[in-house]
């Protein structure tokens, strides 16, 4: 094997050829046009300042990689990274997840987040680097779907906690209950990436079990539910909660559609004044989804100096030992077929293989055909539980769950899921009136209509536009400023206002079943929806852009290894393959729902028509009847028969209540959900139920 | 008393005690029609068939060019309209509403005009918010659709325009049992009503030899106080621009009957040309009453696209051709009345290469009575006109 250059800077000879050539080549510009000019710095003082850059001295310079770059994101995405590890251990060790989520408002801007799980628990020695060292976890060298992959998240919610306020992290862990659960306060040591344990002497404490313990807990500013097993971690952050769009409310709403085995107990800041309640997000089902299996790089994934890295790890092996076991899909039949094409014995030893043959290694590797990763490292959501969940979370008329197979790209397997619901009133319909009148002293939104179109999903400046002149309140008006009168006004303004016209798709994303809730612009799901012709499955839409109509969509990705954008995981990178599976699953659902609206549309239609006629036929009658004394009433009836008759398919598909009956049930296939829309009905229903309990 | 008639009144169903006029022979036909209309729809709906009326249509697709009469006729083409046809079901119901309207008239003996017509049907359907007729200009083609489906004149129907077109001149006619001289009329002259049939008009007296027809009452003044006629002795008449049926027919009977002459004085413009045209051999829309409007014998006096030229106009009489008049100009040059004659073709080619049209009125430009005095004297002493 050739020698390379270290990392300390002893260049190879090669590497110094090349260097004297580049200053050689310097120098003479140098004395072609100006004098020697002195040097402001010398190798040996610019090397006295180069040194190592922690992990975490770099994420905390920039933690916008990581999702804090404003006070509102930061609080979000500390609750999101302990929700997503909560749920991710959970999962693993096969509990039905139930989660606790609580936010208390410390001081101005400054936010208390406690996050606790039902989960396994951790083990003592394993807390501190877990909860105080970047880049440290169980997630990143298995190929396996999970929610976290880097390691990176809880530990730099905890960093930017202390950055900001200056009080550790608080972290519970009960593993059985037998024993004790320990407590620990973290703080990370940015210079060094390693946690720095505050209390109990560097070593945390044992928390005894009953009321000194509890007491214990209590002294400490954090709350614990009691449990046989399980974790919470109490972080203080300078944050901004907000609600609607991005917010926290949002996300846990998001999740509880993706994960419809979890349960969510959710306190806001508002619930710690006395003012809300917990609000409770209950699973629709106790199936655990299918746990997924790790598995082993697939060939097509690889690299060269990976597999050159790979080589040099492997104990002393035959080549075909080597393909066979660090790789899926590659069977000794496989391997050799590889080793033939690239001209190696198959019994070659790897300590053997030097850069050249790797090389050619890996060329074989790329020509041979091998097939797709095993799927079952992925675990999908399905269509039922999709459907499940959508249902549960989002109120509409249609609902549709297509799961693609699974597909490859980079070798890495991955799968799509598209649900989605049509119809149903918007957040904008649904909102009481109290509630409006919170979001409205809450929001730092300028305008009224600012306001209106960022705490509400799908309501684009033109329906507000509409709101707000149904009103009859200025555009400009700040929020804030509202009278009571003009609340009243607004509330009303907003129920009575048909939205579906100008309201845009809503696009829920997810990977891994974790909602994503920014950068949906540079997200693949978002530019292949707007890529998607809606237009021909019966939305309207402009070119590249969200269709409109009442349409929620729910987009899942699930893969071994999700191609986030950045660290702070926000959006997922436009790879062909991936682009091609939400392109086809797109299709899948859109096809459905254009079906659905296709016949709502024909009954709807013929409905009008029979209406028309309808209009008209009193007036033919009574002018014929003028005319030649004919039978008003007889003319009429009979003029009625034919009309019934011409619009006859707008009869068929509605019962005498005017409901549409489904007769073609097999129309649609599998994994439709059809709900008869809530009008009034709904209401007198309710109100039969309040009269049996009265009476 | 027809029997019909009486039986109505015994019936009297609607509860108006309205009161049965003595029917003419006409309106006893025309009742029959329209009762046979009504009783189409009642045996459809009876054998539970879509209604439908029959419509001749009026559009250029259904007319001919009759080269021996030098008229335009009515083709046999029919538009079906059906009440179970979305697009068709409100004119469907318009259609037998004017119907019904009609009926109602003509059994009291009484005329309305088109908007009274409009009037009388326009109410809201009920149940409803819609209107079974939003303005006049959605009744007045559901009127001609009537005529020409029951084949039955405007008159007949009981319905008239609104007066439009004056009349001055050495005639003498009874107007409904009024004598009238058409010399004596004062500034304005005679209005010429929209019903001119001989129950209603009759001749007198006529001293004139010939008729100019001018296109609107701005010039028809002009001659007027110029006492054009009297110097030349000849009716004049206007038609307010594109002349209503009464004019038509006023002249066409003028012409038939009195055996005068008609020239016309009309604007430079693809709109002079096409009145000129609906004078003479009759228009695309009323095609089916040609017979008793059309004068084929009708000259073109003026303007002419020469005349820019001819008689020195300043330049800012002009008006440029906009892209509407250009294409309406082809048009008319390839109408078949227009399409083999070498003078009108040469006409309408040079006002295009002109670019711009004249207006009779641009003729004061020169002097106030420059079109009375030289204009139109020359044009007839030269015997110049297009034909």
């Amino acid at each position: 094997m050739a020698k390379r250059p270290s990392k300390n800077g002893q260049a190879a000879e090669l590497d110094d050829e090349l260097l004297e050539k580049d200053e050689a080549a310097a120098s003479a510009g140098q004395n072609g046009d100006a004098p020697r000019r002195k040097r402001r710095a010398t190798a040996h003082s610019m090397a006295a300042s180069q040194r190592d850059i922690s992990v975490s001295e770099f994420f905390a310079k920039n933690r916008h990689l990581l999702g804090f770059d404003n006070p509102r994101k930061a609080l979000l995405t500390t609750i999101k990274e302990a929700v997503d590890n909560s749920l991710d251990a959970c999962e693993e060790a096969g509990i039905l997840p139930e989660i606790w989520v609580h936010i208390e408002q410390t001081g101005t801007n400054r936010y208390k987040v406690g996050v606790q799980d039902n989960g396994p628990g951790i083990l003592k020695k394993q807390i501190p680097l877990i909860f105080g060292k970047l880049l440290y976890g169980s997630k990143f060298h298995r190929l396996r779907m999970s929610r976290g992959q880097q390691g990176i998240g809880i530990s730099a919610a905890g960093m930017y906690g202390v950055l900001t306020t200056g009080k550790p992290v608080k972290i519970i862990s009960k593993v059985s209950r037998r024993k004790p659960a320990h407590y620990y306060e973290i703080k990370i040591d940015t210079k060094k990436n390693l946690p720095e344990i505050l209390n109990g002497g560097g070593d945390g404490v044992d928390i005894p079990p009953g009321e000194a313990g509890s007491k214990y807990i209590q002294k400490h500013g954090i709350e614990w539910i009691e449990l046989d097993h399980g974790t919470r971690v109490t972080i203080e952050l300078d944050g901004r909660f907000h609600r609607g769009r991005g917010s926290v409310d949002d996300y846990l709403e998001q999740t509880a559609i993706a994960n419809p085995h979890v349960t969510l107990h959710y306190l806001d800041p508002e619930s710690g004044t006395g003012q809300g309640e917990e609000r409770v997000y209950e699973r629709s089902t106790t199936r655990l989804p299918r746990e997924p299996k790790e598995i082993k790089p697939h060939p097509y994934g690889i690299e060269l100096g990976m597999l050159v890295t790979m080589l040099q790890d492997a104990k002393a092996m035959t080549l075909s030992q080597f393909l066979t076991s660090s790789f899926s899909r590659v069977s000794p039949s496989v391997a050799s077929r590889i080793c033939e094409t690239a001209g190696l014995s198959t019994r070659a030893n790897t300590t053997k293989i030097g850069r050249n043959e790797a090389d050619k290694l890996f060329q074989a590797i790329m020509q041979t055909k091998i097939g797709a990763p095993a799927t079952d490292c992925i675990s999908p959501i399905g269509e039922e539980l999709l459907l499940k969940g959508l249902h549960h979370v989002v109120p509409g008329e249609f609902y549709i769950a297509s799961t693609r197979p699974p597909a490859v790209y980079r070798g890495n397997p991955f799968l799509i899921e598209v649900a989605l619901a049509y119809g149903g009133m918007s957040s904008a319909n649904r909102v009481p009136l109290d509630v409006l009148g919170e979001l409205l002293a809450e929001s730092d939104a300028r305008t009224l209509r600012q306001f209106l179109s960022s705490t509400f999903y799908g309501l684009g400046s033109e329906a507000a536009d509409k709101i707000i002149k149904e009103a009859g309140i200025g555009p400009r008006t700040s929020p804030g400023k509202l009278k009571p009168a003009e609340i009243a006004r607004l509330h009303e303004a907003m129920r009575s206002v048909n939205l579906e016209a100008g309201q845009t798709m809503n696009v829920l994303r997810y990977a891994n079943r974790v909602p994503l809730q920014f950068q949906h612009g540079a997200c693949a799901i978002t530019q292949m929806v707007m890529q998607t012709n809606w237009r021909s499955y019966g939305l309207t839409q402009s070119r590249g852009q969200l269709p409109t109509g009442p349409v929620t969509i729910m987009v899942h990705v699930a893969s071994v290894w999700v191609p986030f954008t950045s660290e702070s995981k926000e959006a997922i990178a436009s790879y062909p393959e991936i682009q091609k599976e939400l392109r086809l699953a797109l299709q899948s659902v859109g096809r459905k729902l254009g079906m659905y609206l296709r016949r709502r549309l024909k009954v709807k239609q013929e409905g009008e028509r029979r209406n028309i006629f309808l209009r008209y036929l009193g007036e033919v009658a009574g002018a014929v009847s003028e005319i030649n004394r004919a039978d008003r009433k007889k003319l009429y009836d009979q003029l009625l028969l034919v009309a019934k008759r011409k619009t006859a398919s707008a009869d068929l598909k509605l019962d005498e209540r005017g409901k549409v009956v489904d007769e073609e049930p097999t129309d649609f296939g599998d994994n439709v959900l059809i709900v008869e829309q809530k009008s009034d009905f709904g209401i007198r229903n309710s109100e039969a139920k309040n009269g049996q309990k009265g009476s | 008393m027809a029997k019909k008639a009486r039986k109505a009144a015994a019936q009297g169903t609607n509860g108006s005690a309205k009161k049965a006029a003595a029917l003419t022979a006409r309106d006893k036909k025309t009742l029959k029609d329209l009762i046979g209309l009504a009783d189409r729809i009642v045996d459809d709906a009876q054998k539970k068939r879509d209604p439908y009326i029959d419509i001749p249509t009026r559009a250029l697709s259904n007319v001919r060019y009759n080269k021996t009469r030098r008229r335009i006729e009515m083709g046999s083409n029919k538009n079906r309209r059906q009440l179970f046809n979305l697009s068709q079901a409100k004119s469907y119901m318009q259609t037998v509403l004017v119907a019904s309207g009609c009926k109602q008239l003509i059994e009291q003996g009484k005329t309305t005009s088109i908007r009274g017509l409009y009037y009388l049907l326009k109410h809201t359907i009920e149940g409803t918010r819609e209107e079974t007729f939003d303005d006049q200009a959605e009744c007045d083609p559901v009127i001609e659709d009537v005529e020409v489906g029951l084949n039955s004149l405007r008159e007949e129907l009981h319905v008239y325009a609104s007066n439009r077109g004056n009349l001055v001149g050495p005639l003498t006619l009874v107007d409904s049992g009024d004598e009238i001289d058409c010399s004596r009329m004062g500034s304005a002259g005679y209005s010429i009503p929209s019903i001119v049939e001989q129950d209603v008009i009759e001749f007198k007296k006529c001293t004139a030899k010939f008729i100019l027809h001018v296109e609107k009452d701005t010039v028809w003044r002009r001659f007027s106080e110029d006492k054009f006629w009297q110097k030349h002795n000849c009716i004049l008449t206007h038609g307010g621009g594109q002349p209503p049926r009464g004019v038509r027919r006023m002249l066409n009977r003028l012409h038939n009957e009195l055996k005068l002459p008609i020239y016309c004085l009309l604007d430079n413009d693809p709109w002079g040309y096409y009145i000129y045209s609906v004078i003479k051999q009759g228009s695309i829309n009323l095609a089916y009453e040609s017979e008793r409007m059309a004068i084929p014998d009708a000259k073109f006096l003026g303007l002419r696209s020469r005349d820019y030229e001819r008689c020195g106009l300043s330049p800012s009489v002009k008006i440029n051709l906009n892209e509407q008049d250009i294409k309406r100009a082809k048009q008319i040059a390839s109408y078949p009345w227009f399409e083999h004659k070498k003078a009108w073709q040469k006409e309408i080619e040079q006002m295009l290469s002109n670019g711009f049209k004249l207006e009779v009125e641009s003729l004061i430009s020169k002097d106030i009575s420059y079109v009375t005095e030289t204009y139109t004297p020359a044009r007839l002493a030269d015997g110049e006109w297009l034909d």
